[in-house]
Parts: structure tokens; sequence; C-alpha cells
């Protein structure tokens, strides 16, 4: 009796332990500096929107780990002529509704971003679309303006939307209760407080790895981070470096990184003020210790870079160096320029590193010149910083990615002549980016960004400082590899008891 | 009464026109949101077709007019970043600022008033001194470096509380602690002087020849009449609750207006920053005008008066 008793309790406890082994984590929580502005992919742009969208929604094409367009929705795709491109649309896929997405929906969303009426924020990056159109329920033709060879690198961020419901509910409905193919559908949208996901049970390529998704909006860093070590939070977005080493020291946490195509860069006008000697931006650029920048300021989290761009942005290259940090030819090339001790505006906004941007002061200082720190606020920062070049400042910090990992979406928009952005004119430049922009042949293509690289380390009109690194604070038992693009797929994360 | 109702409620009409007109000027004049959603990358033509497609492109003065117009049928206009109702998404918020409210002055009150009585009465004392330096304390530390400090003490260190959120009770007790705390230090000092100057009357030296206690003139007749200045203070500080609660909700992770005007003001997204300037200062009349009743409850000579 006493030995089948043992035997029975052997059994259940066998039984309690591999259950206790196989329990998974239901709800992974993730906290994000804001909430989302919109849930309709097609309308907004920012970071915490995209982060939270994407999981809902699929797009046309995506981008592997290591960075390489890759089918979605669209099984292949092959271009008729330099124009018109037809992609193959998949026959297994649902919306969450449980409809079939067909080639419609494919045009539809196209057709929809493009259409003025919708007033959407992204249609500079689609706007080179004329139309598409479905030809069978499996296949969508879609012709450009022009021949463009950042067409697919654009089209990765589109994502598809099912043409009858957004147009039985109309759009701003829409975009209250959003409506995907993606592996996540939409549970509870708690505005400012948290967006809740649940899995969508008939996704089409695999089992969706947590029941509930949770994402909070949690503005302040040091909140954040407390969130994670007490673990109200599993994910925590935008850590900055200096934070990085806490998170380390917690033994339930680790920080997750990636370089990414995001490039802190230095603006220099060439059209405005003292820099507009050629002299003087030389100086600038020689001034500046890259690699001091990255060790006292990003901990380590970020790399230097011999021009603006990247390693994952396609045009970029190693063939073209940056400046030397040198500072007595920065100094002397100052003096021939009888710039010494002139006044150089610096504008910046709170959205920029304060301390990356007292070092650049400092640095240009040595130089012998006087750095001027003018702060505003985002918005009137850009509405300078884009403005006419007499009021746009002489030096001026960013960040920038086009998320497109394609270099026409860097330097096209920086320093093309007429571009917002652009405090600098060169015919030369101005030809091979153009030419770039309208030809397929990636090794042509390729040549030309050279070209257009060395014009700009001749002119300075600015200059690429580090490859910045995207930084995650995350429990120790949540596996993910992030990735260049800064996306966060809930689907490549998984929990590790 | 009624004239001087009349006279009050038209008052707050002008007030709030005017402040209404003042934030939409200064925040048209300092940019439009059209910058801050297009991608970095977007050219100039497509922010000029998007800011022409959102009404920015048209004199102020239109866009004014318009924004009138729409008032005058209770029509708020929708938020141009988050594409719905700026009415609902700001309504949305308010019950947690109130929550936030009630809570900091509970705090406030709770801690403030028996504070400042004690310091009154016992002054000299140790427990005196105590109290200053605590008042003095919470007074000066800033909201943002109080919040910090008690989210690590009590969230990380000690795991009592939630570190953020608003999803149940134990979520409020911290923000309220730490908004609660400067308007507490106000009613301690505010208690203390009023108690103060009603114990040189006469009637408490009355009260206090004819062989009563401190303790029962102090309960019995000084606090009721020391509470005139404090309400007129708990009506102001309703006010800077509010101005408070910007920095507490954005520490706290706490989803009130205080957060959501924050974010509005750096996306410019104007129709939504609108209706919370209209709201707050609809909430400071309301409570300037409730505090005017009550005074008239507690002490019947001012309805004499007016």
């Amino acid at each position: 009796m006493s030995a089948k008793f043992a035997s029975i309790a052997a059994m259940l406890l066998a039984l309690t332990a591999s259950t206790a082994l196989a329990q998974t984590k239901d709800t992974l929580t993730i906290d994000l500096p804001n909430d989302a502005a919109t849930l309709d992919p097609h309308l907004q742009w920012n970071t915490d929107s995209y982060s939270i969208y994407r999981n809902i929604f699929d797009n046309l094409l995506t981008r592997d780990v290591k960075g390489e367009i890759v089918p979605q929705i669209a099984k292949s795709w092959k271009y008729l002529d330099d124009k018109t491109i037809e992609f193959q649309i998949r026959d297994d896929v649902t919306f969450q509704d449980g409809s079939k997405l067909t080639a419609e929906d494919v045009a539809f969303s196209i057709n929809r971003i493009i259409d003025p009426k919708l007033k959407s924020p992204q249609l500079s990056q689609f706007d080179q679309i004329a139309k598409a159109e479905a030809v069978s329920p499996t296949l969508v033709k879609m012709t450009t303006k022009s021949p463009y060879p950042a067409l697919l690198a654009q089209l990765v961020k589109l994502s598809i939307v099912p043409k009858a419901y957004v147009e039985k509910v109309g759009d701003q409905e829409f975009n209250l209760k959003p409506l995907g193919s993606g592996p996540y559908k939409m549970a509870n949208w708690q505005k400012g407080v948290q967006t809740e996901l649940e899995a969508y049970g008939s996704y089409w390529r695999a089992k969706p790895p947590f029941q509930k998704v949770v994402f909070r909006t949690v503005p302040d860093v040091s909140t954040r981070i407390a969130d994670l070590k007490t673990g109200k939070a599993d994910l925590v977005r935008d850590v900055p470096p200096d934070q990085a080493e806490s998170i380390k020291n917690d033994s339930n946490s680790q920080v997750l990184s990636v370089p990414t195509e995001r490039i802190g860069y230095l603006f220099i006008n060439a059209q405005g003020g003292v820099t507009k000697d050629v002299r003087v931006r030389q100086a600038i650029a020689y001034a500046i210790d890259r690699q001091a920048l990255v060790e006292a300021l990003l901990e380590g989290y970020g790399k230097p870079v011999e021009v603006l761009g990247a390693e994952p942005v396609f045009g970029y290259t190693d063939k073209i160096k940056g400046y030397e940090y040198n500072l007595d030819k920065a100094k002397e090339l100052v003096k021939a320029a009888g710039a010494e001790g002139a006044t150089v505006e610096f504008l910046t906004s709170p959205a920029y590193s304060r301390a990356t941007v007292e070092a650049i002061q400092q640095m240009v200082n040595e130089a012998g010149l006087k750095v001027e720190i003018s702060s505003s606020d985002q918005a009137t920062f850009l509405k300078r910083r884009q403005g006419d070049p007499a009021n746009a400042g002489g030096l001026a910090f960013g960040a920038w990615s086009c998320a497109c990992q394609d270099v026409d979406g860097v330097i096209f928009p920086l320093f093309r002549t007429g571009s917002i952005w652009a405090k600098y004119s060169n015919e030369k430049f101005d030809a091979a980016v153009d030419k770039a922009r309208v030809i397929l042949d990636q090794k042509e293509r390729l040549k030309l960004y050279e070209q257009a690289y060395q014009v700009l380390k001749d002119d300075v009109p600015g200059m690429g400082l580090y490859q910045a690194y995207a930084l995650y604070g995350a429990a120790k038992k949540l596996k993910w590899q992030p990735t260049a693009n800064e996306a966060m797929f809930v689907m490549d994360m998984s929990w590790q008891q | 009464m009624l004239r001087y109702a009349v006279e009050r409620l038209i008052q707050a009409i002008i007030a709030i026109f005017g402040v209404l007109t003042i934030v939409f000027v200064v925040m048209h004049l300092s940019g439009d949101p059209t910058l801050l959603l297009v991608p970095q990358d977007a050219s100039a033509e497509m922010i000029a077709q998007l800011r022409s497609q959102l009404g920015f492109d048209r004199p102020i003065w239109v866009q004014y007019l318009e924004y009138l117009g729409g008032l005058a049928h209770f029509d708020f206009g929708i938020s141009v970043v988050q594409r719905v109702p700026a009415f609902d998404i700001v309504i949305s918020r308010v019950p947690y600022t109130a929550m936030l409210a009630a809570g900091a002055l509970v705090v406030a009150i709770g801690m403030g008033i028996p504070a400042g009585i004690i310091m009154a009465t016992r002054r000299g004392g140790w427990l005196e001194r105590l109290l200053t330096a605590i008042v003095v304390t919470g007074q000066s530390v800033p909201t943002f470096l109080s919040g910090i400090v008690l989210i690590f003490f009590f969230g990380v260190t000690l795991r009592w509380l939630p570190t953020s959120g608003s999803g149940d009770f134990a979520s409020l007790i911290m923000p309220s602690i730490a908004l609660g705390a400067i308007s507490m230090s106000t009613f301690a000092r505010m208690t203390r002087i009023s108690i103060i100057d009603e114990l040189g009357k006469d009637y408490v030296r009355a009260g206090r020849a004819r062989g009563l206690s401190l303790g029962s003139v102090v309960f019995r007749h000084v606090l009721r009449n020391a509470a005139i200045p404090v309400i007129t203070i708990a009506a102001l500080e309703i006010g800077n609750l509010l101005a408070g609660a910007v920095i507490v909700e954005t520490v706290f992770a706490w989803p009130g207006i205080g957060q959501l005007a924050i974010q509005s003001i750096q996306s410019r997204d104007f129709l939504v920053v609108q209706v919370i300037v209209l709201l707050i200062s609809f909430v400071y009349v309301l409570t300037s005008v409730i505090a005017d009743f009550v005074y008239a409850l507690v002490d019947p000579r001012i309805r004499l008066v007016r």
C-alpha cells in the first residue's frame, strides 16, 4: 500500500515538475517612452506608434535579421520594365477577422497611402509611386513615376490593411480599432496608459510566442528602469548609455544593444556665417575627436564613422576616410581664414544630447572659434534649421536615420541643393546623387555615392561622427536580437525559463 | 448675491477667452506640427503639401475664426497628431488627474493642517522645530527629485509600492505624496499663521481667563475662525496641483492631463492643448467660485456683506 502511495506521489511530483518546466510566460510587458499617436499604420511615423502597430500588421516586404530585404506578404517580385514592378501575393494569409488577404487589399493599401486625402505624413516616402492595381487575386502591378532604386527599401515600411474593413468603419474608427494580418490583434487601447495585444491564433507564419503583449506608456527613463528592475516591465526602450551600467548591475536584467543605421552627425553651415569659409569648416572637422566622443559620452555604445553613413546602409563606403583629429591643423586653418575668435552659433533642442553638444562646443572652441549654444524647443529648432541659411546657425548636432537603409535617404535630403536641410550647393554632388536616384544597377549606384562622399569630404557641409547603437533594457530571460532598423517584432522574441 | 454671481461669471468668461487667445497665438507663431509629423528625409514640396492639407498655411486669423466658429458648436476639432477628436482625448485623461489631485489634497490637508496646529500651539518646542524642518524640506525639494527618490526607495529597494502605472490604489500613493508635499507645506504654514493670529484675540484671552484649556479653546473656537484663509488656500492650491501634476504625472507614468499637456505641446498638437487650457481655466474659475460659497457657509457674516 505504502509502495503504491509512494509511486503515485512520485508520479504526481514528476507531473508538477514537468508542467513547471513547460510553463511559458503568458504576458510580455514592454515600456515605451510614449503612447502610440495612432495605430493606423498609414498615418504615423513616430517610433512608439511603429513599435506597436508593426505587430498588428504585416508588410509587403520586410528585412531579416541581417538586414536583407525579404518577402512577407509579397511572395516574390519582378520588374517588367524600369518603372513597372509586379508582386506575387501569398494566398494563405488571413486578417484577424478571418477574412482572406488578397491582391485587392495590397493595391488598396498602396493607393490609400499615396492619396492626398488621407493627409499621410508618410506620403513623402511613397510619392514616387504612381499607382497600384490588382491584376488577379494574387498579383499586384505597381508603377512608379520614374525608375526608383530605393522603392523596395521604402516598401519594407508599407503595412497591408484590409480594404473591406477600412471602407466599412472609416479612417477614424480604423485608427482606434486597427485590424491587420499580423501575429497580434488589438485587444484594448487605454490611451496614454497602455495598449494590449492578443496573439492571433491563425497567424500564417507561426504561433506567436506570448499570448498577450502589453505596451505601457512610461515617459521618464528612470521610471522605466525601475519598472524593469522590479519586474513590472520585461523590456524597456530608449535607454541612454550612461544608464546601461545600472541595468547590467541588476542580476535579473540585461542590456540588449545593436549598431543601427542611425548616424550622429554634425551639420556645418556652408552658406551662412563664418562657416561659409571652407577653411573654417575643415578646421572644425579636424578639431573633432570622434573616438573621444564615443568613449566618453556613449560608454562604448557607438562606433566612430568616416563618412555620413553606416554599414547597414546601402551606398556606405569605406574607401573615403574622414578627417583625423589634429588640433594644430585646425588652429592653422582658423588663422588662415582670419576667423580667430569668431562666433559660431550652435543650434540645438532638448531632443539632442546636451552632453554631446557641449563636448563638441569645447572641441571647436579649442581650434580658436567661439561657439555659442542656442537651445530651443524642437519645433522652433526645426523651423530655424530647415529655414533660411543666414538664420540656420553655424553648427547643429543630429541623429539621422531614414529607416530605409539606403544612402539616398541620408545624404540626398541633407545636402542636395534646394533640400530643406541643405545649407550647401555643389553641382558635382547634385549630379552624382540625382543620377544614383534613378538607376537600378547597384554597382553603378555605389560608384556614384563614392563620388558624392568625396565631394562632401572636400567641402565639409557636415560630417559623420558615430554610428549610434539602439539600447534596450530587458529581463534576463528574454531572448531577442534587436535589429539595425530599430523595429520591435514580438514575433522574434522568446522567453527562457 | 445674484448680481455678484453674474459679474463673477462675466469676468470668468473674459478671462478664459483671453487665455485661450494668447495660447492660440503663441503656439501658432512658434511653428506648426507639420515638421514634427513628417519623416526627416521628407522634401520641401512634401512638407508644403501636407501643411496645406492640414490647413496650417492659412493666415492665423482665419484659423482663429474657424476655431471660434467650431467652439460655438461645441466642436473642438480633430487632433492632427492622433486623428481623433481633441475633446475625447482630453476627457479620457481627466479622471486620472482628478484622482491624483484628490489624493494629493488628502495628503496635503491630512498632514498640513495638523502640523500647522501643532506648530502654532507648541511654539518654541522641539516638535515645532522638527515640523518646521519637514515643512521647509517639503516645499524646497523639486517634485521630479522627490518622485525619483520615492520610486527608488519604496519601489525598487523595499518593493512595497508599484514603480509606475495607474492600475490600482497602491499606484496612487507615491504620486499623491510627491504632489501633495508642496501643498502640505503651504497648508501647514497658513494654518500656523492663522491660528497664531486668532490666539492673540480677545475672545481667546477671555476664554482662557474663564479657565478653559488651550486645547478646548483651539478646537471649539479658534479653528473655525482660522479656517477662512485656509479655505482660500485650498482653492488656490487646486490650480497649483494641476501645474505640479505635469511633472509628477511624467515621473510616475500617470496618464493624466499634465502628461498629455507636455506631449501635446511638444508635438504642437494645438487643438488638444487648447482643450486642456480651456479645461484648466474652467477649473480655476470654478474652484474660486466654490471657495466663495464655502466662506459664506463657514462665516455667515460674509453673506450679509454681499
